[in-house]
C-alpha cells in the first residue's frame, strides 16, 4: 500500500535521471540484451563454410570450369545430412557433363584412404578432389605424391557471426530453458522476501525419483508412455513435497527461508544420492526424450514449454488476486496480514510452485541428456537467482516481474555463449559473471534510492 | 549511474576480456569470395572440454595438448566444465556452432554425456575421451585415452604388500566410489592385499575401514581423523589420489601418528611429488597427465591421416619412491 503510494507521488515529479524513466526502468534491460547480443555478433563474425546442395554444385561447376570435362574427380565428404546432399549433388552436376567420378567417400579419413589407395591401384589419376572445409583439412591426401592436398576444390566461403547462426540462438535458448524455468518460482518466492536455496537440488530429486521409478516400476526402456509420464508426475510431485515443506517451516515456525531451503539442499541431496546409490540411471524409454529433446516446427520443446510457462506466470503475476497477494506479502507482510491477505496460506503455495517448477527443470534435464542423475542440478540455485536478480527483481521483496527474470536469464547466457564463442579464459568468465551480478544489485539498490529518497 | 551507463560498463568489460587474446588469424583466405585451389593454412581447432580446471591434473593435460598441437597446426581450444554434465553438454553445442575439427572430452558422467556426443558425431566432428570414460551407447567415440588405474591399484597393492608384508597390520582406505578410476584403484589394490593374505598366515594385512575421502584436501582429513580415531593401531592408509593423502597426513600430524602411519597414494602430481620427497607420503603409483594429453593428439592427427585409430589406450602407471623424487628434475626446478 505505501509503496503504492510513494510510486504515484513518484510518477507526478518529471523524470530527472534515467534510472526513473518508466520506459528505461521496464524495458532497460531488454535493451542490455540487445547491445550483448549486437556486441558478440561483431565479435565472432568469420568465415563460414558452407556444405549441402548448393556447395556441392558450386564445387562441380568450378572443377568443370578448370580442368574440363576429361576430368577424374574424387568426392570427399563426411556422413552427415549435410554432407551427404553436397556429395548426391556434386555428383550429379559433375556427370551431367560426362566427367568421371571415380568414388564418392562419405565418412571418415581412413574411408578416404581406402578409396585413393583403391584409385592409385588400378593405376587411376586423380585430377580434382571436391571437398569442404573440413575434409580439405585432412592430412590424408599429403600421404600421396601424386594426390595431395592441393588439388581439393572446397566451396566459397562467407561472412557470419557465429553467434547469430540459428543453431547457435537455439542452444542458447535451449541451454536457458531449465534455468529460466527454475527461475519463475524463484522470482515468486523472492518477490514475497524469501529464498530458496534448495531448487539445486531438488533438480536432481526429481531427475533420479523419475528415473528409478521407470527403471524399476514402469519395465525399463520398454516402458509405456503413461507409466512414463506418471513418473514424470511423481519426480514432480517429491519436489513440491520438498516445497510445501520448506513453506510449512517459514510460515509455521517463522524460520528464516535461507536456514530452512539449506537445510533441504543439503537433504534432498543426499537423498538422491543415496537412492540412486551415486551413480547414473540410463535405463530409460525414447518415449520419455520427447520432452526434452523433441523439436516441434523447428523449435525445441523445452523452448516451447518455457515460452508457455512465461506466459501463463505473466498473467497470473500481473493480472490475479494470486498475483497481487504475492507482491503485497513482499512489500510489508504485517501490512498484508492486516488487509485480509492470507499470508500463510500464499506463502506455502509459493514454495510449493517453486519447489515443482525445480522438479520440472529435473525432467526436462532428464530427458535432455537422457540418464537421471544425483549430480544435476549443482550449484543450480546460484545461477537461478543471478538470473532473478539481473532481472530486476529486489532480493528485498515486494518488487521485480517475471518477464524480467527472463531477460536476466538470457543476459547471463548470452554473455556466457558469447565468452565461449570468443574464447575468453574459463577463469575470466567468471570474474565476469561475477561483477554483472554486483552491478545488477548494484542497479537495484540505487533504484530504490531513486524512489525512496 | 543508469541501467545505460552500466550496460557500457559491462561491454566494455567483456570486450576487454574478449579481445585479452589475439583474434583468431583468418583461416583460408585464399577461399574466401570464389571456389579456388584449396591452400592449407592453419588445420583447424580441436575444442577440449575438461572435467575441471581446478584440479592441476587436468591442466596438465590441456597444456601438453595444446603445445603437441601447435606443432602439428592445430589450435587448442580449453573450456572447464566445472563437473557439470548440462555444462559440459552445452560445451560441445558451442564447439559445435563453432566448427571444431575435433572435440575431446573428460566426461562429467558416463552416462549423461551421451546425447551431446551424438550430436557431435551427427555434425560430422570426431569425438574423443581422456581420463574418464563414456559408458553409454548413444554417440561414438573414436578412441578413449587414460592411466591403466586397475593396474595401478596393483601397484600400490603391491608396495603396500611391501610395507606390511613381514609385520601385517590395519589399514585404512580413503575412496572416491563416484569415480570409475577410483574403482578401478581400490579394486586392483584389494586384489594384491586378499592375494596376500590368502597365502599368509600371521602377518595379515586387515582392512579395517573404507571411507569416503572426496578425493579432496579437507575430505580426507575428515575421514583420515576419524580412520584414526576408530583405530588407534592404524599401520598405513591407501588414498585414492594425492589431495586426499595430504589431507590424510595433515590429519595423522594432528594427533602425532604421521611416524606410525603410513601413506600411500596415487596420481604424482607435483604436490604429491613434492610430499614423497619430504617423506609425508610413502610412495605413489604415478599417472602421467602429459603422456595423456600427447597421446591424444596424437590420436587425433591419426585419424585426419586416415590411419586406423585403437578405440581404447591405456598409459601403464609407475611406482614413484622417494628414490625417484631425489633424482626427478620436476623437483629440481
Amino acid at each position: 500500500m505505501a509503496k503504492t503510494l510513494t510510486q504515484t507521488l513518484n510518477s507526478t515529479k518529471p523524470p530527472t535521471r534515467l534510472l526513473d524513466n518508466p520506459f528505461i526502468r521496464d524495458y532497460g534491460m531488454v535493451f542490455v540484451l540487445l547491445l550483448l547480443g549486437g556486441l558478440f555478433s561483431l565479435l565472432t563474425l568469420k568465415d563460414q563454410h558452407p556444405t549441402g546442395e548448393d556447395a556441392g554444385r558450386q564445387v562441380a561447376d568450378s572443377i568443370i570450369a578448370r580442368s574440363g570435362p576429361q576430368a577424374r574427380v574424387l568426392i570427399v565428404t563426411r556422413d552427415t545430412a549435410e554432407d551427404l546432399l553436397f556429395s548426391a549433388a556434386a555428383a550429379k552436376q559433375l556427370e551431367r557433363v560426362g566427367v568421371k567420378v571415380l568414388a564418392s567417400v562419405n565418412g571418415t579419413a581412413t574411408d578416404a584412404r581406402q578409396a585413393i589407395e583403391g584409385i592409385l591401384a588400378q593405376s587411376g589419376e586423380i585430377d580434382a578432389i571436391a571437398a569442404n572445409d573440413v575434409t580439405s583439412k585432412w592430412t590424408v591426401y599429403d600421404r600421396y605424391s601424386s594426390v595431395g592436398s592441393a588439388k581439393c576444390v572446397v566451396p566459397a566461403s562467407y561472412t557470419w557471426p557465429d553467434f547469430l547462426k540459428v543453431s547457435n540462438l537455439l542452444g542458447v535458448a535451449n541451454q536457458t530453458a531449465i534455468y529460466a524455468l527454475i527461475a519463475i518460482g524463484m522470482t515468486m518466492v523472492i518477490i514475497t522476501g524469501g529464498i530458496d536455496l534448495s531448487v539445486g537440488s531438488l533438480v536432481a530429486l526429481s531427475s533420479v525419483t523419475a528415473a528409478i521409478l521407470i527403471r524399476d516400476v514402469a519395465g525399463g526402456p520398454q516402458a509405456s508412455a503413461p507409466a512414463v509420464i506418471l513418473a514424470g508426475v511423481a519426480g514432480i510431485g517429491c519436489c513440491a513435497l520438498a516445497g510445501a515443506f520448506n513453506g510449512f517451516m517459514v510460515t509455521a515456525f517463522q524460520i528464516p527461508p535461507f536456514i530452512v531451503s539449506l537445510g533441504m539442499m543439503m537433504m534432498a541431496s543426499g537423498l538422491s544420492f543415496r537412492l540412486s546409490a551415486g551413480r547414473s540411471i540410463p535405463e530409460l524409454p525414447n518415449s520419455f526424450f520427447w520432452l526434452g529433446r523433441g523439436v516441434t516446427l523447428g523449435i525445441p520443446h523445452p523452448i516451447l514449454l518455457m515460452i508457455l510457462l512465461y506466459a501463463i506466470a505473466h498473467v497470473v503475476m500481473s493480472r490475479t488476486v494470486f498475483g497481487r497477494y504475492v507482491y503485497a506479502i513482499g512489500g510489508n507482510p504485517e501490512a498484508a496480514r492486516l488487509s485480509g491477505v492470507p499470508v500463510k496460506r500464499i506463502l506455502l503455495l509459493v514454495y510449493t510452485l517453486c519447489g515443482a517448477l525445480a522438479g520440472l527443470g529435473g525432467i526436462v534435464l532428464t530427458s535432455q541428456l537422457s540418464a537421471g542423475d544425483p549430480k544435476f542440478g549443482l550449484m543450480y540455485e546460484l545461477e537461478v537467482i543471478a538470473a532473478v536478480v539481473v532481472g530486476g527483481t529486489s532480493l528485498m521483496g515486494g518488487r521485480g516481474k517475471v518477464f524480467g527474470t527472463l531477460i536476466g536469464a538470457f543476459i547471463i547466457a548470452v554473455i556466457k555463449n558469447g565468452m565461449n564463442l570468443t574464447d575468453v579464459d574459463p577463469f575470466n568468465q567468471k570474474i565476469v559473471l561475477g561483477a554483472v551480478l554486483m552491478v545488477a544489485v548494484l542497479l537495484d539498490t540505487l533504484k530504490r534510492r531513486g524512489t525512496h529518497v | 549511474m543508469s541501467r545505460f551507463s552500466t550496460a557500457v560498463v559491462l561491454l566494455a568489460s567483456v570486450a576487454w576480456l574478449g579481445c585479452g587474446k589475439p583474434e583468431q588469424p583468418t583461416k583460408a583466405v585464399q577461399a574466401v569470395g570464389k571456389a579456388d585451389l584449396k591452400q592449407v593454412a592453419s588445420k583447424g581447432t580441436i575444442g577440449f572440454s575438461a572435467l575441471t580446471l581446478t584440479n592441476p591434473f587436468f591442466q596438465v593435460i590441456a597444456d601438453q595438448m595444446k603445445a603437441e598441437a601447435a606443432k602439428s597446426g592445430y589450435d587448442l581450444l580449453v573450456v572447464s566444465a566445472e563437473r557439470d554434465v548440462k555444462q559440459q553438454a552445452d560445451q560441445v553445442n558451442e564447439f559445435i556452432v563453432k566448427g571444431v575439427s575435433a572435440i575431446v572430452l573428460n566426461p562429467c558422467d558416463s552416462q549423461s554425456i551421451g546425447p551431446a556426443i551424438a550430436k557431435a558425431n551427427a555434425a560430422g566432428i570426431p569425438v574423443f575421451t581422456n581420463d574418464i570414460k563414456y559408458d553409454g551407447d548413444q554417440g561414438k567415440v573414436v578412441c578413449h585415452i587414460a592411466t591403466e588405474n586397475y593396474q595401478g591399484g596393483k601397484l600400490a597393492g603391491e608396495a603396500m604388500v611391501k610395507l606390511l608384508g613381514g609385520t601385517g597390520g590395519k589399514i585404512a582406505i580413503l575412496h572416491f566410489p563416484q569415480t570409475e578410476s577410483c574403482q578401478l584403484r581400490v579394486k586392483g589394490f584389494l586384489e594384491i592385499v586378499n592375494a596376500h593374505n590368502a597365502k599368509s598366515a600371521g602377518d595379515q594385512i586387515d582392512v579395517v575401514s573404507t571411507l569416503d575421502g572426496g578425493g579432496a584436501r579437507d575430505e580426507g582429513f575428515k575421514a583420515a581423523k576419524d580412520a584414526i580415531e576408530a583405530h588407534p593401531d592404524l599401520a598405513a592408509i591407501f588414498a585414492i589420489n594425492d589431495p586426499s593423502a595430504l589431507g590424510a597426513r595433515a590429519a595423522l600430524e594432528t594427533v602425532a601418528k604421521e611416524g606410525q602411519v603410513k601413506i600411500i597414494g596415487f596420481d604424482g602430481q607435483l604436490i604429491g611429488k613434492q610430499a614423497i620427497r619430504d617423506g609425508k607420503i610413502l610412495c605413489d603409483p604415478i599417472q602421467f597427465p602429459d603422456r595423456i594429453g600427447r597421446v591424444t593428439v596424437e590420436q587425433i592427427l591419426k585419424h585426419f591421416n586416415g590411419d586406423e585409430v585403437p578405440a581404447e589406450i591405456l598409459i601403464p602407471s609407475e611406482l614413484y619412491y622417494k628414490e625417484d623424487a631425489d633424482r626427478d628434475p620436476e623437483l629440481k626446478q
